[in-house]
């Protein structure tokens, strides 16, 4: 089964001096799998999800999306990505929102008027009437999933989809992705929550500055008897120096 | 083609809800119909009385008192509309592609089947249409209160007010292409020096060494090089109109006749030619940026 997104050698820094903030990352996804693609903060998820969907330019490497480069449109039209804290035209409402972005996607009027009303009520947004400028993370974080899933993309990107949301929306999100999966979608999950990740992806690579620790099915990375979360600490503090565990002076006792 | 249009759609809705134009529009229009009552009023109260006179010397009858008024209402209205066309189009440009770019509204956007060009063509074409209905709306609220006068300069009107939309757009454009460069309020300062300190002063000292106030053949070199470097203003023949007007109403002799002379004539083909290539360079300069911009 060709892949529908496959990503070889990628690389990109941001400024020359930098390091590299995504070195040599590769890994394809097939219909149907969901990745989760774990790291600390600043390990390079959203720089590789983002050159992915076409928003920033590698310096090295290939991607190929539906066998075209991220920057052709019509390999984005079957692309759904919900970013890290999401934003919109913030004097749009979230229906007028999900009207412009389905017509970025070319969907026709009938489409439409399916398709926004289920998607709005899936995000718990169906009654809101507020401008986006007074939307809580939360809600925008909703209205992220909304748009992303909004043209019944074949490749999902969910860059830390739950970080803002509560517990049923955290729920929802999981449903969403099983059955997003089971009619065939690939997930490419960004997640620091390892819990989530180990309970819906097949697949995982675990990134450190850039690199590639591990990468396998969740079988083969996470060793019978322990946990995503076990594997995740160990291979990342492995991979950098040892941190102090707390400031010297929270211990301190105070003077009377 | 789609894509464009609903970028330009869903634009001019959010400008539409923006405060700060409906509060420019506001002022612009209350001020329009207070100064053109205003003038009325006084000009009810003028024509009531004994004969009129300017400067002590002509005697005014009651449709010259009009005239005159119409022209100081004029002069006033082109002032204003200039001043409010260029606040609404800072408002437009500073905001209408600079709040995508840095927001993560760019980042659900441009993950979306639309190239950069056909997102920049939207936004532009929606900042212009919102620029000239504002203030062609304006210019036709202008218009309507040349009724309470009616005396002949409602073509100077016109003229000028497509001028005054025509500079700012290019002030809009120069803005928005700055604001996908840098931040928005540098954007509006940079835009300010160049547009109208640095190319009016250069447009001013050319027409004084063109009129012979300045007489120097190297700097009349230097600034005739200039004018076609900086965007410089369309003018209408409205101020010469005006000057016109006043002059006959008061019966002016040679001394107004060499203030005429001084008075700028309205922009010609050239100009407008000109006018159009930095329109397009600027457009131009606002797709290079949205197109390297990584989000």
């Amino acid at each position: 089964m060709a892949p529908v997104v496959s990503v070889e050698a990628l690389r990109k820094r941001y400024r020359r001096r930098d390091p590299w903030a995504v070195d040599g990352v590769t890994f394809a996804l097939e219909p149907g799998q969901a990745f989760g693609l774990l790291g600390p903060n600043g390990s390079g998820k959203t720089s590789v999800v983002k050159m992915i969907a076409g928003l920033l330019r590698p310096d090295g490497g290939e991607i190929s999306l539906f066998g075209s480069k991220p920057g052709d449109p019509s390999a984005r039209a079957r692309l759904g990505f919900s970013p890290e804290d999401p934003d919109f035209p913030k004097f749009l409402r979230a229906r007028e929102v999900l009207d412009y972005f389905a017509s970025l996607l070319g969907l026709d009027e009938d489409d439409r008027k399916r398709r926004i009303p289920e998607t709005l009520a899936f995000a718990g947004l169906d009654q809101e009437r507020r401008e986006v400028r007074q939307f809580s993370k939360g809600m925008k974080q909703r209205l992220g999933i909304a748009q992303a899933i909004l043209g019944r993309p074949k490749l999902l990107i969910l860059d830390e989809p739950t970080a803002d949301l509560d517990p049923l929306g955290r729920r929802d999100v999981r449903a969403l992705i099983e059955s997003l999966k089971a009619s065939g979608v690939a997930i490419l999950l960004n997640s620091h929550l390892l819990s989530e990740v180990e309970l819906v992806c097949d697949t995982v690579a675990i990134l450190a500055k850039g690199h590639v620790l591990k990468e396998g099915t969740m079988a083969e990375v996470v060793p019978e008897g322990r946990t995503l979360e076990d594997v995740f600490v160990e291979l990342v503090e492995a991979s950098s120096p040892k941190r102090d565990q707390l400031p010297s002076f929270i211990s301190e006792k105070e003077q009377q | 083609m789609n894509g464009t249009l609903a970028v330009a759609r869903y634009t001019l809705l959010e400008l539409s809800r923006r405060r700060i134009l409906l509060v420019f529009y506001v002022v612009g229009a209350v001020g329009i119909v207070l100064l053109g009552g205003f003038l009325k009023i006084a000009n009810t109260l003028a024509t009531r009385g004994p004969a009129q006179s300017v400067n002590g010397a002509t005697q005014l009858d009651p449709a010259q008192v009009n005239r005159l008024l119409e022209a100081v209402f004029v002069s006033y209205l082109l002032g204003a509309l200039g001043i409010f066309a260029l606040l609404i189009a800072f408002a437009i440009g500073m905001t209408t592609i600079y709040h995508d770019l840095e927001s993560g509204t760019a980042v659900s956007l441009f993950s979306k089947p639309i190239s950069r060009l056909a997102y920049t063509i939207g936004k532009i074409f929606a900042a212009v249409v919102a620029l000239v209905l504002v203030v062609g709306v304006l210019g036709i609220e202008a218009r309507l209160a040349m009724l309470l006068f009616g005396g002949g300069l409602e073509g100077a009107l016109t003229a000028e007010v497509l001028a005054v939309v025509a500079n700012a757009v290019v002030v809009m454009l120069i803005v928005l292409a700055l604001s996908t460069w840098v931040n928005n309020i540098i954007a509006a300062v940079v835009a300010f020096i160049y547009y109208n300190v640095v190319a009016t002063l250069v447009v001013t000292i050319r027409n004084l060494i063109h009129q012979g106030v300045i007489d120097n053949t190297n700097l009349r070199a230097v600034f005739d090089v200039l004018y076609w470097v900086v965007p410089h203003q369309l003018t209408s023949s409205a101020s010469g109109d005006i000057a016109r007007t006043e002059i006959q109403v008061s019966g002016g002799g040679s001394t107004n006749s060499a203030t005429l002379a001084l008075i700028p004539p309205g922009s010609g083909a050239g100009d407008i030619l000109w006018w159009a290539f930095v329109v397009v360079v600027f457009a131009s300069l606002a797709y290079i940026a949205v197109r390297r911009k990584q989000v």
